[in-house]
């Protein structure tokens, strides 16, 4: 196994000695994590998309019942919470553990008001009335919501495992989580949301 | 303030701002696309505005790919693998959308 790439790319390797995984940054078990986690909520959006096909009007009148500019609102809330979880990675790769830290606490906290807005919306959809048996819409929309707001509270307890012992390796991979999980939103917003 | 001043230095942490601006930016083209206000929000969206949406979309989940977690760093098979993932996801999401607006 060669510890460089198989082009003419004078790069050492990032993870030399993983196989086809070696030219991946961070840890490489992170990022078998994220793909799995994207081919799963692939299946559940073309699932929905096309289970919407066939019932178009229902899912159009239940999606008129959720809050679009509340889902906005999270998806840049979430987006931020990364800057902060990324720019964590910069200072702990330049050797500032203390900067480090505070950059986790604050990408920590927007993370609590994102789940502190979905709770709000879900006791709102709960409360009309609208539980996960209403339609096939809100089937989908509590467990593809419901699947990523697990991610979150997984990533939240990671984040704040990693600001407690803190190290190169555990920031950069808790940060790869919290980074997929602002990925997975970005794709599940406009679709559950927005697209009608 | 000490801190943010630090590390607007860093070129790599400049990249990662600039990053953030164009997803906050990519967000509100997103909100503006499907059209929230009024009774435009009734109606399902234009041919343009669907695209328009699914766009930004895969060019948010893009950067969030190539910059926040790194993949620009990558070989040119990683990064066509997850770029691959992410497109085709929204292929699939796509078709089922112009099939539910054609039937």
């Amino acid at each position: 196994m060669t510890d460089r790439y198989p082009t003419s790319d004078p790069r050492p390797l990032p993870n030399p000695g993983w196989g086809p995984l070696s030219a991946l940054p961070g840890n490489p078990l992170m990022w078998v994590l994220i793909l799995s986690e994207m081919v799963v909520f692939a299946a559940f959006f073309g699932l929905f998309a096309w289970l919407r096909a066939g019932e178009r009007e229902v899912f159009d009148a239940s999606q008129q019942l959720l809050d679009p500019v509340a889902g906005g609102l999270n998806t840049m809330v979430l987006l931020t919470s990364g800057l902060f979880a990324a720019l964590a990675v910069q200072a702990i790769k330049a050797g500032h553990v203390r900067r480090c830290r505070q950059w986790l606490w604050a990408a920590f906290a927007l993370g609590v008001v994102f789940c502190v807005v979905k709770v709000v919306e879900y006791a709102d959809k709960l409360g009309q009335g609208l539980m996960p048996e209403t339609n096939t819409f809100f089937t989908f929309y509590y467990l593809l919501t419901g699947f990523h707001f697990a991610h979150v509270l997984f990533g939240l307890g990671l984040i704040a495992l990693v600001a407690w012992r803190i190290s190169h390796a555990n920031v950069e991979t808790a940060a790869a989580f919290w980074h997929m999980v602002d990925l997975i939103w970005i794709l599940l917003y406009p679709i559950i949301y927005l697209l009608r | 303030m000490g801190a943010m001043q630090n590390a607007l230095r860093n070129a790599a942490t400049r990249r990662l701002l600039i990053t953030w601006a164009v997803l906050m930016g990519l967000t509100l083209i997103t909100m503006l696309s499907a059209q929230l206000g009024g009774e435009a929000r009734l109606a399902a969206l234009p041919l343009w505005s669907a695209g328009l949406l699914l766009a930004t979309t895969f060019f948010k989940a893009h950067r969030v790919l190539m910059v926040y977690l790194g993949l620009s760093d990558a070989s040119p098979a990683w990064r066509g693998a997850f770029v691959g993932l992410v497109l085709a996801t929204l292929v699939l999401v796509a078709s089922g959308y112009l099939v539910a607006q054609l039937a």
